[in-house]
């Protein structure tokens, strides 16, 4: 599991109206060793209590590989009295191409009360124009979902392993997004966690003489860690969106899908089991004569690979498997971009189990 | 020999660009330079990132004698010092036993034979399923021998639904008669969809990002051509001298050595059409057509358009530096060229009366290369008035170091008065994008192993690069009215005749 977040002081505060001038006067006194970059804007939602200490060290994590303006919220929405505050920080890291530091500018807010509501002007308010608005919003959804707020965004990131309930929260997304003028990109970190895995998975049927395994496919096993059910679902649902399958659904411990194929049906048994150590511990599929696994070992960021006839010849290989902790999972997200497609796809397919 | 283009329903969304086959890759030239510093630590960090296929051998071929251990040893040594990214132990343990070596003199029939045979049994226990990665990492002069032997081992040949391409380093020949015997010897045993010909400029991310900067940003192509642009400068800067490769270089130069092949290509990218797709032969279809547009060299001209120079003494960073001919393995009389500056012009609608130069150079103050595209001047109307003349919009793509793009326009200096200062936009690859970019060798490897040939020189785009070079080395070998070969000292811009070149159109070259 990752390690509890180191946590940063905001900044230094400011008046909402100086915010500019404040920064201005930070960026007069840095001297020509320090740079301003930024590629995009990150905002970050949360109600946590304490959360801006905790995000402010995640967001000085993402600024060395993202340079961005941050904008950081933290929101009480029961506090009895409303107001919001204001700080500002740079987060500066030596550059790669030489002796300059690079430095990404962070807002940080907290609101209290009925000033939760000024959220989208806030977000509004503070954006670097003309850059992508990528919202991460640690907390679940509620409605009423801003529709202003929504028509701005680019990207939304969540983490869906932490939902109460997935499906009134997907619901709540779609809807949104449905309702958002400009089209915005769900990017669940969820999904995120299961890129290597993924990777892995997907590079046993590369070569076109192993298509034919993945018509064949009978089983598949998947060990996940407590808590990390749904995790284990998305890579089911991804499966059977890929490879067409369909729901036929559940069996004793087992959730049934089925392939039409031109001589009939073919049953898939999809077996989940728990066990602590990473979010997706092991995956095996199977086809009546061959074997494909993925091993992740506990703590460690690597993967084992192995594939081979049943009782016959096998090979290894390891791959970089990647992290789990939030850090690392939304720079992953900000890396490989893209329109989660495939995402929507395979939620799609088991929606009904989520 | 065909290829199966079946896409894989798993990679949906996870790669968009085509994922290496699982194969066996010979390094012709285990031994070498080349092999230490960048193939083996490229394939290393390839597997590092997750991108090698699981089926994959690494089979150095060398005249040496060395175990398969030995070689592993060194190499582990090597990659741990020229790698891009820390060598992790776990890794490298699973890479390091992908690793083969096979000793054979280059001209050893039988040596082919076993390497067939060795090849055919890593198919059995390493899954590498008849596919061959030939990667000539030797001397040029071995090329023929290597190929005529691969040949008569059958190595050129594969099953169905298997491959063998082979992967040639530069100089691809020395002229064009050389380069079109070497392309007959090669596709007498390989066609021309198996021959990569390598040139890692075109690996390297800012040579890609001038199609990207050109082609997906809609405010430059509409000015991208004559009406708009004054000129053009293409310049390859390097403070070192000629270091352990006067061997190589005293018969190659400045011009067989960079302009025939990174230059040309670069010029390339910057002058082509757009491509209808970016397909391989989409983009080298449109590259060729600026190579043969490139308006030929009468004998005579050769002395007006061309500058060649030669360092002598002088310093570099504050340390003094010998001259070219005092350097070791050099011929004291030596006539070869370390500098190089050209006018070129491109007879085609989009670049009628628009020159390129292009300038290479060793010991020169700073290294650096550059592609700078100067604009034509704003109208001499309103703050354009004779008493205040305007500097040039410069656009410059920055290839290395320090990777970017800067443009340089004109703006208004705060204060009551009307003064207009340049300002330079700058955008720097390190400064926005954490995350080193790959080294250019493994950007090509994985391509050649995917079966990409778009960043690989095909046949027709080095015949005709030759055949526009060897008009120069024609005029500059004459025995009457050669160009003489200039001086400069070292540490300098280059001799005085590549500043006239420019002056002469009223032009300067611009500062690095």
């Amino acid at each position: 599991m990752p390690a509890a977040p180191e946590t940063f002081a905001p900044g230094m505060p400011v008046e909402i109206g100086r915010i500019d001038r404040e920064f201005k006067k930070l960026w007069a006194q840095a001297g020509s060793e320090m740079t301003r970059a930024s590629l995009i804007n990150l905002a970050v939602y949360s109600e946590e209590r304490d959360s801006l200490g905790k995000n402010t060290a995640l967001v000085s994590e993402i600024t060395e590989n993202h340079a961005c303006r941050a904008i950081v919220i933290a929101a009480d929405p029961h506090a009895e009295e409303s107001g919001v505050e204001a700080w500002i920080s740079a987060h500066c890291h030596v550059s790669r191409a030489g002796s300059k530091q690079i430095c990404s500018e962070q807002l940080s807010f907290l609101l209290k009360g009925k000033s939760v509501g000024f959220l989208p002007n806030i977000v509004f308010a503070q954006l670097d124009s003309d850059l992508p608005l990528n919202l991460w919003w640690q907390e679940e959804f509620s409605p009423p979902m801003d529709p202003q707020l929504w028509a701005w965004v680019d990207r939304v990131l969540y983490d869906s392993q932490q939902w109460s309930d997935f499906g009134a929260q997907m619901s709540l997304v779609e809807t949104a997004q449905k309702e958002a003028r400009q089209r915005v990109v769900l990017c669940d970190l969820n999904w995120v966690r299961l890129v290597h895995v993924r990777i892995a998975l997907a590079q046993f049927f590369d070569h076109p003489i192993t298509h034919h395994h993945l018509d064949e496919l009978n089983e598949v096993e998947i060990l996940h860690a407590p808590g990390y059910r749904s995790t284990a679902l998305l890579l089911v649902g991804w499966l059977a969106a890929q490879l067409d399958w369909e729901n036929a659904g559940t069996r004793d411990d087992s959730l049934g899908f089925k392939k039409r194929t031109s001589e009939g049906e073919r049953a898939i048994k999809v077996s989940l089991g728990e066990s602590a150590g990473e979010p997706i511990g092991n995956v095996t599929v199977r086809t009546e004569t061959a074997e494909f696994k993925v091993n992740h070992k506990s703590d460690e960021d690597l993967l084992e690979v192995w594939f081979g006839r049943k009782g016959g010849r096998h090979m290894q290989q390891v791959l970089p498997a990647g992290k789990s902790d939030p850090v690392s999972l939304v720079e992953e997200e900000l890396r490989r971009g893209g329109p989660h497609r495939v995402y929507l796809r395979a939620v799609e397919k088991v929606r009904a189990f989520l | 020999m065909k290829e199966k283009s079946q896409s894989n329903p798993l990679r949906e969304g996870l790669s968009n660009k085509a994922v290496p086959q699982p194969c066996a890759v010979v390094i012709f030239g285990a031994t070498g330079d080349l092999t230490h510093r960048k193939l083996v630590p490229a394939l290393y960090n390839i597997a590092a990132d997750g991108e090698l296929p699981p089926a994959v051998a690494v089979v150095g071929f060398a005249r040496r004698p060395k175990t398969d251990d030995e070689f592993r040893q060194e190499m582990e040594e090597a990659t741990r010092k020229f790698s891009r990214q820390a060598v992790r132990d776990e890794i490298w343990k699973g890479f390091a036993e992908t690793l083969y070596y096979h000793q054979s003199e280059f001209g050893d029939e039988a040596g082919y034979k076993k390497l067939a045979e060795r090849l055919d049994k890593l198919d059995e226990t390493s899954g590498t399923r008849g596919n061959r990665l030939f990667y000539f990492a030797a001397s040029p002069e071995q090329f023929e021998t290597i190929i005529e032997n691969l040949q008569k081992a059958g190595l050129n040949k594969t099953r169905e639904g298997s491959w063998a391409r082979v992967i040639l380093e530069k100089p691809f020949g020395t002229d064009l008669e050389s380069a079109r015997h070497l392309n007959k010897v090669v596709q007498s045993a390989f066609s021309e969809n198996q021959t990569y010909r390598i040139d890692h400029f075109l690996g390297k991310e800012t040579a890609q990002n001038i199609l990207v900067l050109r082609f997906a940003n809609a405010i430059f192509e509409p000015l991208w051509n004559a009406d708009h642009i004054d000129h053009v400068q293409i310049t390859a800067a390097e403070t070192l001298g000629v270091e352990n490769r006067a061997g190589y270089y005293e018969g190659a130069g400045a011009l067989r050595d960079m302009v025939q092949n990174h230059l040309l290509q670069l010029l390339c990218l910057v002058a082509m059409e757009p491509p209808t797709d970016l397909g391989a032969d989409g983009i080298r279809d449109e590259k060729v057509k600026v190579v043969r547009s490139l308006r030929p060299f009468q004998i005579d001209e050769v002395g007006s358009d061309v500058v060649r120079g030669q360092y002598a003494e002088g310093a570099i960073a504050g340390e003094q530096v010998v001259a070219y001919r005092a350097e070791k393995n050099v011929d004291p009389k030596s006539q070869t060229e370390t500098f190089v500056a050209l006018r070129v012009r491109i007879d085609n609608w989009r670049w009628a009366d628009v020159p390129f130069y292009i300038r290479v150079g060793k010991r020169l103050p700073k290294s650096g290369t550059e592609i700078s595209v100067h604009f034509k001047k704003a109208p001499q109307v309103l703050f354009n008035r004779e008493s205040q003349a305007l500097d040039q919009n410069v656009l410059v793509i920055r290839i290395q170091p320090d990777e970017g793009i800067s443009l340089r326009m004109q703006a208004k200096v705060p204060g009551t008065s009307f003064r207009i200062e340049s300002v330079k936009m700058d955008f720097h690859y390190g400064t926005s994008f954490g995350k080193a970019s790959p080294e250019a060798y493994e950007r090509l490897l994985l391509d050649a192993m995917s079966g990409d040939p778009t960043l690989f020189a095909r046949r027709d785009e080095v015949e005709q690069a030759w055949k526009f070079i060897d008009t120069i080395e024609e005029a500059w070998t004459a025995k009457e009215n050669a160009p003489k070969l200039a001086t400069y000292p070292a540490g300098s811009w280059g001799p005085e005749e590549a500043d006239e070149l420019l002056a002469r159109d009223g032009r300067a070259w611009r500062r690095l």
